[in-house]
């Protein structure tokens, strides 16, 4: 048995829809990869994620296993995060459209639930478990 | 469109809200329909759903309206919202191990991924949340972390609730060093432990939502 992993660049996802970014991690997670991401999806991304992989469940994926680790930033870059994150609210209020917003410092493993068996989460590392 | 979303927000505003909608939401079996029912039989006298030891039990979101609780002199009313556990995967195979047939496990688990699809949705309609985690695993897990994200997100107040107190394997420190930035509670929703000091919570935490 085989074990396909893909490391993706944030460069890829940056800038997208969400719905694209999440099309994108679906389609190949479903296809049997483990993808990698260097950066980190916010929470309410997340769990668009895990609402997007319930419609898609059926007898041969039966769903994905998720773990990241954001870094946490400080001082101004926290500030300047923080600014921008209000103006993707006034956005998303104003437009009612979701914002194309850029992934966080950080790394992120999705993979297909029917091959990672359990996923080990420390505050600054973790552990998978995958059986092929 | 803009004018009509800026109307809502200032009828939203000035609207007094009669009912706190207090959302319970948690990773399967972590015991959250066991609470409800037990705030449900302390102060309506009737239970919300069914407790079951296989996972996805609570596939509908379970309603239980204008519920008074009482503590200290202090009231406040309360929509209890007993969610469907979340899940990152759903396999009508782990259903098979509890005597289920393939036919009805299926069944079971397209209804398990809507029910989490809808749980997911009314993250727009609580007011306030009790994460409900079991003391005896690993609190760290992404659905505990993604979940208090978009709590944060969204600044709904929520109580993390460190359940299963009653077995000796609990650990609640655990929770509190994953998640040292929220109120916590120790309790067992099935023997009742604790339960005032949670009511003392939820009456001091809801009503920031209002």
């Amino acid at each position: 048995m085989k074990l396909k992993m893909d490391f993706v660049s944030s460069i890829k996802l940056n800038g997208k829809p969400q719905k694209k970014k999440i099309d994108y991690i679906l389609k190949r997670v479903k296809d049997g990869s483990i993808l990698i991401l260097d950066g980190v999806m916010k929470p309410e991304e997340e769990m668009e994620l895990i609402r997007e992989t319930m419609r898609r469940i059926d007898d041969g994926f039966p769903g994905i296993e998720v773990c990241s680790l954001k870094k946490e930033v400080k001082g101004l870059k926290f500030l300047f995060e923080k600014i921008n994150e209000g103006g993707e609210k006034f956005w998303t209020w104003m437009t009612r459209n979701p914002p194309k917003t850029d992934l966080k410092i950080g790394m992120t493993l999705i993979g297909p639930a029917k091959v990672i068996k359990k996923i080990k989460k420390n505050p600054d590392s973790f552990s998978v478990l995958a059986e092929v | 469109m803009v004018f009509g979303r800026f109307f809502n927000w200032i009828m939203n505003f000035f609207r007094t809200r009669q009912n706190v909608r207090l959302g319970i939401y948690g990773c399967t079996n972590v015991g959250k329909t066991t609470l409800a029912n037990k705030i449900a039989m302390d102060w309506a006298g009737e239970e919300v759903g069914k407790v079951s030891s296989v996972p996805h039990e609570t596939r509908f979101v379970q309603k239980k309206e204008k519920v008074i609780i009482d503590s200290n002199g202090k009231k406040i009313s309360i929509n209890i919202l007993d969610m469907p556990g979340l899940a990152t995967k759903v396999d009508y195979r782990k259903f098979r191990k509890y005597g289920i047939k393939v036919k009805n496990a299926k069944e079971r688990a397209r209804e398990a991924t809507q029910g989490i699809v809808e749980a997911i949705k009314w993250l727009n309609n609580v007011d306030t949340v009790l994460a409900v985690m079991d003391a005896t695993k690993d609190p760290l897990t992404q659905i505990n972390v993604t979940l208090l994200g978009n709590l944060e997100a969204r600044k709904i107040p929520v109580i993390l609730v460190a359940n299963k107190m009653d077995l000796k394997k609990a650990k609640p420190d655990e929770i509190r060093e994953a998640f040292p930035q929220y109120p916590i509670v120790d309790i067992s929703a099935l023997k009742g432990t604790n339960i005032n000091q949670l009511y003392e919570a939820i009456i001091k935490h809801a009503r920031k939502a209002k």
